[in-house]
C-alpha cells in the first residue's frame, strides 16, 4: 500500500479534528455539571431572597460556599487520573470573586438590585471569555444569560429577583443540560 | 516502521481510533451514538467497522442495558493505543520525509 504525503497529511487532519472534539467534548461535560450545579444554587438562593429579603447580603455566602465545594469536588472528579487538578479554574473563579467583591463592597455604591444583577454578570462575562479558548458554548451561555439578565434588570419590575431565580436558576440547570449534548 | 497498520487505514477506523485514544486510558471510553457523530458512519457502518477493530483486539466493546435502554460503549484496548500511535507515527514520516 502506498500512501503520498498529501494523503498522509490529509488523514493526520482527520485526526486532529476528531481529537480536538473529543477533548472539547469532555470540557463541555464537566463544565456542563458545574454549571447545572450553580443553576441549583442560584435558584435555591434567589428562591430564598425572594421569599425572605433577609438572606440578601452576608447570607449569600453560607450558600455559595455549598457551590464553590461543589465546584472543587467536580473539578477534582473531572480531572483525569493522570492529570492534575485545574488549580487555574479555580484560580480564575478566585480572581472573578475578588473583583466582584471590591466593586460590590468598597468601591462601587450598588443597591441591592444592582447587587443582584452584578454578580451573575460578572460571572457570566467570564463564561463569555472562556468561550474564546474552550469553545462557543461557553460564549452563548455567558452572553445569553446577560442580555435576559440585562432585560429582566430593565423590563421585571418586582418581580426582578424571581426573574433572576428563572434566568440563573432555571437557564443555568437548561444550558448545562444542553451542553452536556453539545 | 514502514508500513500502515491495515485495519486502522481506513477513514471510519481511524477517526474511531482517533477518538477512542483521545480518552483516558482509565475513562469509560465512548457510547455508540457519540462515536457516529464524530465519524459521521451510519449505524450498521459503524458497526461492522468496530467489529473490525475488536476481532483485531484494538477495541473493547462493552453493551449494557442503561434506564431499560441498551448501550454500547466502546474504549481503546492498550494494544490498540499502541497500533494508533505507531500508524500516526508512520504518517508523519512520510510528511516529513516528502
Amino acid at each position: 500500500m502506498t500512501i503520498r504525503s498529501d494523503e498522509a497529511a490529509a488523514m493526520l487532519a482527520d485526526v486532529e479534528d476528531v481529537v480536538a472534539k473529543v477533548k472539547q467534548s469532555r470540557i463541555y461535560r464537566n463544565a456542563a455539571l458545574i454549571i447545572m450545579l450553580w443553576g441549583v444554587v442560584d435558584l435555591v438562593r434567589d428562591i430564598l431572597i425572594a421569599i425572605w429579603p433577609a438572606w440578601f447580603g452576608p447570607r449569600w455566602f453560607f450558600i455559595d460556599a455549598v457551590g464553590v465545594a461543589g465546584t472543587i469536588a467536580l473539578l477534582r472528579a473531572g480531572a483525569s487520573p493522570a492529570g492534575r487538578f485545574p488549580f487555574r479554574i479555580l484560580a480564575a473563579f478566585a480572581l472573578f470573586y475578588a473583583f466582584g467583591w471590591i466593586w460590590a463592597n468598597l468601591l462601587g455604591d450598588f443597591a441591592p438590585r444592582q447587587q443582584m444583577a452584578f454578580w451573575p454578570t460578572l460571572f457570566l462575562f467570564g463564561y463569555a471569555l472562556a468561550g474564546l479558548w474552550f469553545g462557543a458554548a461557553f460564549s452563548a451561555i455567558g452572553l445569553g444569560l446577560t442580555a435576559l439578565i440585562v432585560a429582566g434588570y430593565v423590563w421585571a419590575g418586582d418581580a426582578f429577583n424571581l426573574w433572576l431565580a428563572l434566568v440563573t436558576g432555571l437557564g443555568f440547570i437548561l444550558c448545562g443540560l444542553w451542553m452536556r449534548r453539545a | 516502521m514502514n508500513a500502515p497498520d491495515d485495519v486502522i487505514h481506513q477513514p471510519v477506523r481511524l477517526r474511531v481510533m482517533a477518538a477512542l485514544t483521545a480518552c483516558d486510558p482509565g475513562d469509560e471510553g465512548l457510547d455508540f451514538t457519540r462515536l457516529k457523530g464524530l465519524t459521521g458512519a451510519t449505524d450498521g457502518n459503524l458497526g461492522a467497522h468496530l467489529d473490525h477493530l475488536a476481532r483485531a483486539g484494538y477495541v473493547e466493546v462493552t453493551k449494557a442495558f442503561v434506564a431499560r435502554r441498551p448501550r454500547t460503549t466502546v474504549k481503546a484496548s492498550p494494544q490498540g493505543r499502541v497500533a494508533f500511535a505507531r500508524h500516526v507515527a508512520f504518517l508523519k514520516a512520510i510528511i516529513e520525509g516528502a
